[in-house]
């Protein structure tokens, strides 16, 4: 093996307007090797991976790939190069076919300058073959799961010849076992001798998948180590400055009374559209109690707090709900925020947020009928209630008037949940609160939801992460193929009985 | 764009991106102040005075700017919640040959017609946007749909010619009121300003406290802006789009009378056009057609740089293709203008 780095970038700096995204950074990328990039939202990542896949050509320093200086003008300049990224956000176009996508821009074409279909399906058959993919490459993309579509991705970019391929944050979306199966891919690669920079916010897959691992913060390179001489505690401190003693910060809290009582819960999908059924899913929640809601990707999580927040059609739910001692038919979410439901959804960019309007106006969205006379809105009232919230969830805005997709994803959520808590809720439910959030705003979210439970909310909280679960909850229920399979106590939630409830009639299945 | 390592040196790159955001900021009033300026140079002189500047013209401007100013006040509300109403110079014309046969054929007063007329184009709107809401059809389509039955009605009401509009006093005649109403002048500071232009301040300046003050305008931004944030924020959002094509069809109905006082008649091919007028004024405007972003005033500043864009190649005598042609590449740039911000 070649023992210069593959990639070697020297005082790299960039600025915008007002912004110092990257200040001198160096780092080298050894040839073959996995290099995990880790650092807070705004830390300068995602500048650093632009700049490298050629969506920014301008920046100060240099880049060496592959023995000579990187000069890119374009993400087309960057692919010719042999360097591909893999997004947050997947590129496909869910329309055309696999092998359309694989090969988009860059069709096979025979020798009348037609498409040559025959040679395309070919060519994807033996890349999909190389990831384990058994799809067929004349399928649209819109019928893949995501962790399919995932592999499709990086199909594309093994059809590139590429040599580097940087993958930004792709399990965010991914189940457990399309995890596994993205790492296999990945340990393929390497083996075949790809050099891959691995962006993620979850240790755990750091330390699973890569060799060396870069912290960057504040748009300073903090430094690089080998993976076996460091572990989460240290990353930690490196990404944000300070030791964060505890990420979890659990309060006690005094459990009240009833806050939501749900009975014989059914939700019936219309017939034909799909989608999951919940059965006969019963519990209850009290003032001052987290209560989490486990189970792998499509048990039901995300649907149970969608009927309960009354945001699938009437028609297909069953059961009774009963908030603070009073039974509810909840129709809309209007009538949910009514009744002192308050829902934040899993995700801020398309359900939670209009992106584009103000921080304050997004904030008062739920709440704003208590800031209205004959309609006209109380603007001091208004203005006054935001900056409460701001300084409460201590959210970092340049003003309640700056738009609120120019925040980072940590800041967004706690708009969201501020929204939220404007409502004044009885119960507060919680969808992933804190996806795609870095470490160290995902810690506020933790002290906020804890606080509030310790005044009195009760809260509802689906996630995906266990350890999640297991730290903040109080009880856990767990879910599987629509029903409740276990409600376990904080004691009794132990990662093993979770995934053993979670997957329990799979396992009838088998057995 | 990352944003965690601010560190506010005030460089003069700074100075000039704050600069530039105000220039796209005010861009509409800065467009129009460019077009103004370059009309009153292209003017032609008549006794030694400068046409184009005369007071008189510049009313005059205002005042043809007013009916599509005021249809595109309400398509701004509809464009807003990422809607689109093509229907409203069909409704127009509807409007139109409503009054002309209110007035004439049935002899009915000034304000019973006025009444009417309101009504039919509020109709019309309710109709829209229950469709739209009601059966999930995209308003593009609903109101295309619109424009042809409106003006098939038209036609059928009007019976197939333009109902003319003689005013007077006598039996037969329709009220000199309704034509003093919407076609007069009223003297300010020795210049007699149009009667629409009270309309078209009015229209916009109730339509942009409504946007700005109110509970409903929060929504109508809400609702453009993330249709499912809104809905699962406890938006009445069926509720909020139905009200926006409501008073699109009200304002058309609105902009019905003013031009039927005008031209002294009802037609049902009146308003031909008008949709697409309106839609480059709110266009030019800065108002996105994804919703959840523009302004009543920056369609109001579209509406008259279309306007200053007619006179100034009308009083060089310039042909009306070249009139069309010229607003096509405004819009065009208009539009550019705020992609490249993005």
């Amino acid at each position: 093996m070649d023992d210069a780095p593959i990639l070697d970038i020297r005082q790299v700096s960039k600025r915008f307007p007002g912004v110092r995204a990257l200040h001198d950074v160096s780092f080298e990328v050894a040839r073959g090797e996995i290099h995990a990039l880790v650092g807070e939202n705004g830390a300068g990542k995602s500048t650093l991976m632009k700049i490298l896949s050629g969506v920014y050509p301008d920046y100060d320093g240099e880049v060496v790939f592959d023995g000579a200086p990187l000069a890119l003008s374009s993400p087309r300049d960057a692919q010719h190069r042999g360097i591909a990224i893999i997004h947050q956000e997947l590129n496909l176009i869910p329309e055309l076919t696999v092998a359309e996508n694989i090969f988009l821009g860059r069709e096979p074409r025979t020798a009348a300058g037609l498409l040559d279909r025959e040679r395309m399906n070919r060519e994807a058959r033996a890349l999909l073959a190389r990831l384990n993919l058994a799809v067929p490459p004349d399928r649209p993309v819109k019928w893949l799961r995501v962790g399919e579509q995932q592999l499709v991705e990086v199909a594309k970019a093994l059809s590139l010849d590429a040599r580097l391929l940087i993958l930004d944050e792709p399990t965010s979306a991914l189940s457990q076992a399309e995890i596994d199966r993205l790492f296999a891919v990945v340990a393929g690669l390497k083996a075949d001798g790809v050099t891959m920079i691995y962006i993620s916010h979850k240790f755990d897959e750091v330390f699973r998948l890569a060799d060396r691992v870069t912290v960057l913060r504040d748009g300073e390179c903090i430094g690089t180590l080998p993976i076996t001489a460091t572990d989460a505690a240290a990353l930690i401190r490196m990404m944000v400055g300070r030791s964060l003693s505890d990420l979890y910060p659990k309060e006690d809290a005094t459990v009240g009374d009833e806050a939501l009582r749900v009975e014989h819960l059914q939700l019936v999908p219309d017939e034909g559209r799909g989608g999951r059924d919940l059965r006969d899913i019963s519990f209850v929640v009290r003032r001052g109690e987290i209560v989490g809601v486990a189970g792998l990707m499509g048990a039901g999580r995300t649907e149970l707090l969608e009927t309960l927040y009354g945001a699938r059609p009437p028609r297909q739910v069953r059961g009774k709900v009963v908030v603070a001692g009073r039974e509810r038919r909840i129709a809309s979410p209007r009538e949910a925020i009514e009744a002192g439901l308050a829902f934040v959804t899993e995700d801020r960019k398309t359900q939670g947020l209009a992106l584009a309007l103000s921080v304050a106006h997004n904030m008062t969205l739920a709440a704003l009928g208590r800031f209205l006379r004959f309609d006209i809105v109380r603007q001091a009232e208004e203005h006054a209630a935001v900056l409460g919230e701001i300084e409460q969830l201590r959210i970092k805005v340049p003003g309640v008037d700056a738009e609120v997709g120019k925040l980072s994803g940590g800041n967004q959520q706690k708009v969201v949940l501020a929204k939220c808590l404007l409502t004044r809720p009885k119960v507060l439910m919680l969808d992933e609160p804190t996806r795609g959030i870095d470490v160290g705003a995902k810690a506020e979210i933790y002290a906020i939801i804890s606080h509030l439970a310790q005044q009195g909310s009760a809260i509802l909280m689906a996630s995906s992460e266990l350890p999640e679960l297991l730290a903040m909850c109080d009880r856990v229920l767990v879910l599987c193929e629509g029903r409740l399979m276990a409600e376990l106590s904080r004691a009794e939630a132990t990662p093993e009985r979770i995934m053993e409830a979670a997957t329990a009639r799979q396992q009838a299945r088998t057995a | 764009m990352d944003q965690a390592a601010t560190t506010p040196e005030r460089t003069t790159q700074d100075r000039l991106a704050r600069l530039g955001s105000v220039l796209f900021r005010f861009r509409s009033l800065f467009g129009l102040l460019a077009i103004v300026a370059l009309a009153a140079v292209l003017s032609p002189s008549r006794n030694g005075a400068n046409v184009f500047l005369e007071p008189r013209n510049l009313l005059n401007i205002v005042r043809f700017a007013s009916e599509n100013g005021i249809i595109a006040v309400g398509m701004t509300l509809v464009i807003l919640t990422a809607g689109i109403d093509l229907s409203v110079g069909a409704v127009l014309a509807l409007c139109a040959v409503g009054a002309a046969s209110f007035l004439m054929r049935y002899g009915w007063g000034t304000l019973p017609t006025i009444l009417a007329v309101l009504v039919i184009g509020a109709i019309v709107g309710f109709v829209n946007g229950f469709v739209t809401t009601r059966f999930n059809v995209q308003s593009f389509i609903t109101t295309l749909a619109m424009l042809g039955v409106a003006r098939g009605i038209a036609s059928l009401w009007a019976g197939g010619y333009a109902i003319p509009l003689a005013f007077g006093d006598g039996p037969g005649l329709a009220p000199q009121s309704f034509k003093s109403m919407f076609a007069g002048s009223v003297p300010i500071l020795g210049v007699g300003v149009p009667a629409p232009v009270f309309y078209f301040v009015g229209v916009g300046v109730v339509a942009t406290f409504l946007l700005r003050r109110t509970g409903f305008g929060r929504h109508v931004y809400a609702v453009g802006g993330n249709e499912t944030a809104a809905r699962l924020s406890g938006v009445a959002v069926d509720r909020v789009k139905i009200i926006v094509f409501v008073i699109s069809g009200l304002l058309a109905g609105l902009a019905a009378l003013l031009h039927a006082a005008l031209v002294n008649q009802g037609s049902h091919i009146d308003g031909n056009g008008y949709e697409l007028n309106a839609i480059a004024a709110v266009v030019i405007g800065g108002t996105s057609l994804n919703g959840g972003v523009g302004t009543v005033a920056g369609s109001m500043i579209g509406a008259i740089t279309l306007s200053v864009l007619d006179n100034i190649l009308g009083l060089r005598n310039i042909q009306s293709e070249y009139q069309a042609i010229l607003k096509g590449v405004i819009i065009v740039l208009a539009v550019m203008v705020q992609r490249q911000r993005r």
